[in-house]
């Protein structure tokens, strides 16, 4: 090794191996509600972020598009891509050329240059349709597909797969399709093919589908009732049985960790719970929130880590699953009064950015370490 | 109640039977007219001033004026009892509620001279808007006691006796406060006649707070060891004017004629919980009671006619129809009124039959009524026909009862039965109870549509059924009361999520709530009283299901109050614990609110003639982390002097 090699080896050294990577900005306002296509121009709504997904360096976030006193649609459903390097906000208007074919946007699901949304419509059914599983094309920054939902089916959750796209149900609890290449209804398409029944708590009222997704080639999806929760599989492509455990109460969403398992977060007896999956799936309670009303929305996945969401206490957490005597939360940032956080997504083992429902802004706080 | 002398008085005492009481009802004086006494104390039973209706229920009676030196409301002076838990959504001023033996705020009666006190939509009273100062007393029973006082009466009920002219009492009084936060009151009264002639009595009631108390919180709280840091309670502030109209005039014969008036206005803030503030949310009412009685007696018999009206309005501003704050004026956040209302009719008639027993027959009947934004209009007719009696055999005395309740198209019975027993010549009682009764869903589980709440006019009513036992001695120094019951409730209504946004109520719940209460009272040398009051309770969930087998939230498993108090005809000072447990915040057993301790202490002089002035702190430990219900602060250490007179 010649001298200036070692020079230059040594300067890497010093510098940390290169430049420091830039830290997301603390705060970014979301468009206003005029800037959101609203119905009636002098009653627009406000941007009401919810699920989130990451796509390079960029944070795909659905936005809901409410009245701030009613929490009826004012508008069409958005989608928001957020650099949070930069702060740069760019929209993408869900409503199609009627402005209603997806109402309420939730939870989104990259592939690829796509990005598909499970739109719920208008809970209050003040504003008719909407509800609709879409496709965005990430390229164009349009919307490219849309497929409505059955009647009386509100989509929640989805999950993306070479031949279908799954969507659940936020009252019945089911799973259904879209064909991927033809974008029309699959299974629950009519008699001849059937929404997938799934198996739910028996404990309960008005079992629901709160969320699905892929894990290692399998179909999850969580079914929950305020008191009991089950964490379900299927076959991805046929939605055959595949076994299923119960988890916490009113489980909310779900993670792959990096060691196999999968993260359940359960938003009424505030708990994290790791579902191994295998032959067949078992769980145990990882954690139980201090915080009384911690309401846990969403759990990410990252190396060792898991990022929870508890939009009750305004806060989120950074969880070693690796940390002696079982799971602990190593951090924890607290993203401000009334802030109601939703989703998040973490940068780094160390940095997150948060999208906050009722503050309709995204934020990045710092996380505190647990001393 | 056992009577101490008059300097050795306790503020709360242990009511006892009727059947016995009314042979040794003493006449009483308040306390600071009397000089101080030395000699040991006759502990007497004076169960007239307890409830007349359930003269066997294991009840307390907290008596008003001994809180004359101090700043209290009628929750803080309810917590006083055995049995009874109060939650309040923040400091002074803010909604308060009852929990009887673990019971829900809405499976508890109120009554204000009898007359059952409605909330907002027929549901659960705010102790809040009940003016303190306008009260002579008030009796806790507890227990299963529809047969005694109707329908709803599943944890117990609450008698709110007012204020009224007597014979002893001066004609004039007055009261001024200042304290903490703002915080002013200011109370008096004018009474004329007296026993056996026309009298009355108006008084009134105002106070105010700004309720800016400094709290602390931790941001986050999943970190071990997290700093707390300091927060100003926002748009806490509160007002409240009271007045009370008493009049009482004999009419042809020995037939009395009586009239009572209470009517309560005042605004507030609604702050919010300390993790999502509500700046913008107000909160106004107005309540009115009104009633008339007139007895006469009839032989040896009592005969009683009475109609009365109740009507109570609440209006909401900066609330948005999804229960958040918004900006009252808005085109999208429109005010939002409420109003409950009732009228009675109601007869009864007391008559001795033989010597061994006194029956009691009652019917009543008028209309329940609601009107809002949230239900819509809404009324039921109301109808009920009781029958007790109280029946003696040598030292054993039974108090059998039943109550039939038609509620709109609701209908139940609800039948008891108490025993007392002296088996000694010792001053040891032996009493056991037992009670089934049943609550009709009130208006807002029935019609209320806003926001998040869908209604549900399906709704059956709730059941319950419980029994208790207890001993009581009364020394000549000392009164000790123990007490155990069981309660077990059926078809509790439960608000569910109904998919995909809404939450609705239905008769899913079940609960089992066993416990244990103890009362003390003590005359200590030093003319020193010494009050205990524990409280230990277990409160299941026997919901079949994942539920099954946990704690309810919010009820505490044990409550220890602890208070002595010193009067005599020139000083005053008390000093007082209340210890409550750390208890479940949500139902599967995974949150808690942490145990509490809460001291408060103060002392007076009387400067001059009838002239008292007493300064008092509350929390003198000065925590300000403490939180009561869905996660609202509560103020850390206030201080207040009060100015008390005659006139």
């Amino acid at each position: 090794m010649n001298r200036a090699r070692i020079v230059a080896l040594l300067c890497l050294a010093a510098c940390g191996h290169g430049l420091t990577p830039p830290k997301p900005l603390e705060h970014i306002a979301l468009p206003a509600g005029s800037q959101l296509d609203p119905y009636d121009a002098s009653h627009p709504g406000e941007a009401r972020p919810l699920y989130t997904a990451l796509v390079g360096t960029v944070v795909y976030a659905s936005l809901g598009n409410l009245n701030p006193n009613t929490f009826i649609p004012a508008g069409p459903g958005f989608l928001a891509g957020i650099d949070p390097i930069s702060g740069k906000v760019d929209l993408i208007n869900l409503g199609g050329a009627d402005r209603h074919q997806c109402v309420n946007p939730g939870v989104i699901r990259q592939d690829a240059q796509k990005i598909y949304v499970a739109c719920g419509g208008d809970f209050s059914g003040t504003v008719a349709g909407g509800q609709a599983v879409v496709e965005v094309d990430l390229t164009s920054r349009a919307l490219t597909r849309a497929a409505a939902a059955p009647e009386g089916v509100v989509p929640s959750g989805v999950a993306v797969t070479a031949r279908k796209i799954w969507f659940g149900d936020s009252v019945t609890p089911q799973l259904l399709s879209v064909d991927r290449a033809t974008f029309t209804l699959a299974d629950g398409a009519g008699a001849g093919q059937p929404a997938i029944a799934l198996p739910c708590p028996t404990t309960g009222k008005f079992p629901f589908v709160p969320y699905v997704g892929i894990v290692a080639g399998d179909l999850y999806a969580l079914c929950a009732t305020t008191e009991a929760g089950v964490l379900a599989r299927f076959d991805a492509q046929t939605g055959a049985p595949k076994g299923s455990v119960a988890v916490g109460a009113q489980p909310t969403q779900f993670a792959a960790t990096g060691d196999g398992r999968i993260a359940v977060v359960n938003s009424n007896d505030n708990t994290l719970t790791l579902v191994t999956p295998g032959t067949t799936l078992s769980a145990q309670l990882a954690l139980t929130f201090k915080s009384p009303t911690a309401t846990l929305q969403d759990v990410k996945a990252r190396n060792r880590f898991v990022f929870t969401v508890a939009s009750g206490s305004n806060t989120v957490q950074k969880i070693d699953l690796s940390a002696p005597g079982g799971p602990k939360v190593v951090a924890e940032a607290n993203t401000g009064l009334n802030s109601n956080p939703f989703n998040l997504e973490p940068l780094d083992d160390d940095t997150v950015v948060v999208v906050n429902w009722a503050t309709s802004d995204v934020v990045a706080p710092k996380l505190t370490t647990v001393q | 109640m056992p009577c101490f002398s008059a300097a050795l008085r306790p503020s709360i005492a242990v009511a006892r039977t009727a059947a016995l009481a009314l042979a040794f009802a003493p006449s009483r004086a308040r306390a600071q007219d009397q000089p101080p006494r030395t000699e040991p104390v006759e502990i007497v039973v004076t169960g007239s001033r307890g409830s007349t209706r359930a003269p066997a229920a294991q009840s307390t009676v907290v008596e008003a004026d001994q809180f004359a030196g101090e700043v209290r409301s009628v929750a803080e002076m309810l917590s006083a009892s055995p049995g009874v838990s109060v939650h309040a959504l923040g400091g002074p001023g803010q909604a308060t509620t009852l929990s009887l033996r673990g019971a829900s705020a809405d499976q508890s009666l109120i009554l204000l001279d009898g007359i059952p006190l409605h909330g907002p939509g027929g549901g659960a009273v705010d102790l809040a808007t009940l003016p303190a100062a306008l009260l002579d007393r008030m009796v806790i029973s507890r227990g299963v006691l529809g047969a005694q006082f109707g329908a709803g009466a599943l944890g117990g009920v609450v008698e709110l006796v007012p204020a009224r002219p007597r014979a002893d009492r001066a004609r004039g009084e007055a009261r001024l406060v200042a304290g903490s936060f703002g915080t002013l009151g200011a109370n008096g009264s004018a009474a004329f006649g007296g026993a056996g002639e026309s009298s009355g009595l108006f008084a009134v009631q105002l106070d105010r707070t700004n309720g800016a108390f400094p709290y602390e919180q931790q941001l986050t709280p999943e970190v071990g060891g997290s700093p707390y840091y300091e927060f100003t309670r926002e748009n806490a502030d509160a007002w409240r004017g009271a007045t009370l109209l008493r009049g009482s005039t004999p009419i042809a014969g020995d037939a009395e004629l009586d009239v009572l008036f209470q009517g309560s206005l005042g605004e507030r803030g609604i702050p919010g919980p300390a993790t999502s503030p509500t700046p913008r949310s107000r909160e106004v009412d107005r309540s009115g009671v009104l009633g008339a009685r007139l007895r006469t007696p009839a032989g040896p018999a009592l005969l009683s006619a009475r109609a009365w009206g109740d009507l109570s309005w609440i209006g909401l501003r900066g609330v948005s129809a999804a229960g958040a704050d918004c900006t009252d004026g808005d085109p999208d956040c429109p005010r939002s009124r409420q109003s409950t209302g009732a009228v009675r009719g109601e007869v009864e008639v007391e008559s001795p039959i033989g010597d061994a027993h006194r029956v009691r027959a009652s019917v009543a009947g008028g209309v329940d009524r609601t009107s809002g934004d949230a239900t819509g209009f809404h009324r039921r007719n109301v109808f009920a026909a009781a029958l007790s009696d109280d029946f003696r055999i040598g030292r054993l005395a039974l108090f059998p009862a039943v109550r039939a309740d038609a509620v709109g198209s609701d209908f139940g019975v609800s039948p008891a039965i108490a025993a007392t027993l002296r088996p000694w010549n010792a001053p040891v009682e032996l009493r056991a109870g037992a009670g089934l009764s049943f609550r009709s869903p009130s208006f807002s589980e029935l019609y209320v549509r806003q926001g998040g709440l869908a209604p549900n006019p399906d709704l059956a009513p709730e059941r319950a059924r419980s029994v208790d036992a207890g001993v009581t001695f009364r020394g000549r120094q000392l009164t000790l009361s123990a007490g155990a019951f069981a309660s077990w409730y059926h078809d509790l209504i439960v608000y569910e999520l109904f998919p995909p946004a809404a939450v609705k109520p239905f008769n899913v719940g079940a609960a089992r709530i066993v416990g244990i209460e103890l009362q003390a009272v003590a005359a200590l040398p030093l003319g020193l009283t010494a009050e205990l009051a524990y409280t230990a309770l277990e409160a299941t969930n026997t919901r079949p299901g994942t539920l099954e087998g946990h704690s309810l939230p919010y009820r505490p498993p044990h409550r220890l109050f602890v208070r002595v108090a010193h009067h005599s005809d020139r000083f005053e000072s008390f000093a007082e614990a209340n210890a409550t447990a750390s208890m479940p915040r949500n139902q599967f057993d995974t949150a808690f609110l942490p145990a509490q301790l809460l001291v408060n202490a103060g002392a007076g002089t009387r400067i001059a003639g009838s002239l008292w002035i007493d300064v008092e702190a509350k929390n003198l430990l000065d925590d300000r982390t403490m939180q009561d219900l869905f996660q609202y602060p509560l103020p850390g250490l206030s201080v207040a002097a009060i100015a008390r007179m005659r006139l």
